[in-house]
């Protein structure tokens, strides 16, 4: 028993929060679903368990995305609540987060020669993408720059002008989710430019070729699941021409 | 009965004491655990999931959400018309490269007229001589980033610089292109020239200030001077050859002088447009390169 509620302590203490139960309470009998960030459904007194489609409708940087994930112990806890849990699927099924996917995609962007599958961009995946921001955000703040602010700006900003671009070029339209998972997920080698800064300063030639080869980088696997996922033949150059305009607005942070 | 609960235990307390008034959570988990931990345990998500209430708030929020998208989709199209704008983004790599290679050196090209397939202008991907909007809007974007450049390594740039030279531009072109409709309006001018291609063939000018800004910075004044004098002769040639055929009336067009009130203006009003691109090109660009 005592040990039960040892892990009871564990679940609770990493998922809740005193803040969270008194401001969810206040929303409990809202019954608006798309008012406020803790959602209001009546039952919705735990934040952290809403499901991601819908925060990703809302808002696509809550991150309340990732606090469950931490506390995933599934089996044990299904264990312990009786036949009304076993038959659910898994914490990390029903949010969303396949990271064999995110896997996949990761080395989809790390290697730019390699073809890439339209599919894997079928469902919108944003848990990776925000891991990618963070860390970016985090590599700057290492050199000193606490511009988190412009990251997320030029983000949202960037990912609108590709949504509508793409959607004006492309036969079939795309989705914002699918658009911002993808610059989201090629970000990543814009993680290495800025974590090289920390070692030596870019501003010299080394450092410019360095920062074109990067953007170069980025745009160009970015255009490559572009184009793949929505059949654009004969467009990579010019759907990596803005991605390389955002990327460079992305390096401009990071080098001055 | 807690050996290292003490802070987390501390924090239940609060929540646990006051339990009837602050009960945040429902006994969901169907009476399995017994009332004894109605107040501390967490409902899983499943449960939550799996209550009818849940699922019709769940199926009311999706279907909130499908309509609001639906409004937005059934009136964009009366402020953005989006199908005639995807006409101008039916481009492909090919004709960019060879449309820009127009804009920069229109001389040696012979046939101007845009082929048209009944009655509908052929979508640019398949006619170099159609105008397209993506390189107008590439275009805009990339001088504004180069001018932030451009003020970088003079010493001059803040991020307010950006914005205040991109709503310039923008305004800029809004009056150019207003200019435009009012002339062509009072000269009466049949032709079938929309706004869009009128955005297009104005925004055309920012490649010539992007080759003419960035040989600034690479060569200097004199290098600024060389290559936007060129870009300037060539965006009127190219504007030249391109509206005649738009605005004046077919005999015109093919050379052939027809004499007249009517023609004349219309050529007048076909240079004057071709004559405002190098005035604007070097408006915009001058004080950037120092």
């Amino acid at each position: 028993m005592s040990g039960f509620d040892n892990f009871h302590t564990d679940f609770y203490q990493t998922s809740y929060s005193i803040d969270d139960q008194t401001h969810s309470y206040d929303y409990s009998g809202s019954g608006e679903p798309y008012n406020k960030q803790y959602s209001g459904y009546d039952y919705s007194q735990q934040s952290g368990f809403v499901p991601p489609e819908m925060m990703q409708q809302q808002q696509p940087y809550t991150g309340q995305i990732y606090q469950p994930t931490q506390t995933y112990t599934p089996t044990t806890a299904q264990s312990f609540y009786g036949s009304n849990f076993e038959d659910e699927p898994p914490l990390l099924e029903e949010l969303g987060i396949n990271f064999d996917h995110i896997w996949q995609k990761t080395l989809t962007v790390l290697h730019p020669l390699k073809v890439a599958d339209g599919s894997i961009m079928n469902e919108t995946d944003l848990a990776g993408p925000m891991v990618f921001c963070l860390a970016f955000g985090a590599t700057l703040l290492l050199v000193g720059k606490i511009q988190f602010g412009y990251v997320y700006g030029i983000s949202a900003i960037g990912c609108l002008g590709m949504f509508c671009l793409l959607n004006l070029m492309s036969m079939t339209g795309v989705s914002f989710g699918c658009v911002a998972s993808v610059l989201g997920y090629c970000l990543l080698p814009m993680i290495l430019l800025s974590s090289f800064a920390v070692i030596f300063s870019l501003q010299g030639m080394m450092g410019i070729i360095l920062t074109a080869g990067i953007i170069g980088w980025c745009s160009f696997s970015a255009s490559k699941i572009f184009i793949s996922a929505l059949a654009m033949e004969g467009q990579q150059l010019l759907v990596a021409y803005p991605c390389a305009l955002l990327y460079g607005v992305f390096a401009l942070i990071s080098v001055f | 009965m807690n050996p290292d609960g003490g802070p987390a235990s501390k924090r239940r307390l609060p929540a646990a004491s006051v339990a009837s008034p602050h009960q945040l959570f429902e006994d969901t988990s169907a009476g399995a655990l017994g009332r004894g931990y109605a107040a501390q345990q967490p409902p899983a998500a499943g449960s939550f999931l799996a209550e009818p209430v849940s699922s019709f708030a769940v199926a009311y929020g999706t279907t909130l959400a499908s309509q609001g998208k639906e409004i937005v989709d059934r009136n964009i199209d009366r402020f953005i018309p989006v199908t005639k704008l995807k006409y101008y983004f039916a481009v492909d790599t090919v004709y960019v490269g060879r449309k820009l290679g127009l804009l920069l050196f229109p001389f040696m090209h012979q046939d101007w007229q845009v082929r048209y397939q009944q009655d509908t202008p052929v979508a640019p991907r398949f006619d170099i001589n159609a105008p397209d909007l993506y390189i107008p809007v590439m275009a805009f974007i990339t001088y504004i980033l180069v001018a932030g450049l451009a003020l970088g390594t003079q010493n001059r740039f803040s991020p307010d610089i950006l914005g205040l030279q991109a709503s310039s531009a923008l305004a800029w072109l809004i009056v150019e292109v207003l200019a435009t409709l009012l002339s062509l309006y009072l000269v009466t001018v049949n032709t079938d020239l929309t706004t869009i291609d009128l955005v297009a063939f104005s925004g055309y000018k920012y490649v010539g200030m992007i080759v003419g800004i960035v040989s600034g910075l690479l060569f200097g004044k004199t290098g600024y001077y060389l290559l936007l004098s060129w870009c300037c002769l060539s965006i009127f040639v190219f504007m030249i050859r391109t509206l005649r055929l738009k605005i004046l009336s077919e005999a015109a067009a093919e050379g052939v002088l027809v004499r007249g009130a009517k023609n004349q203006l219309r050529m007048y009003l076909t240079m004057a447009i071709a004559a405002l691109q190098p005035l604007f090109m070097y408006w915009l660009t001058f004080h950037l390169v120092r």
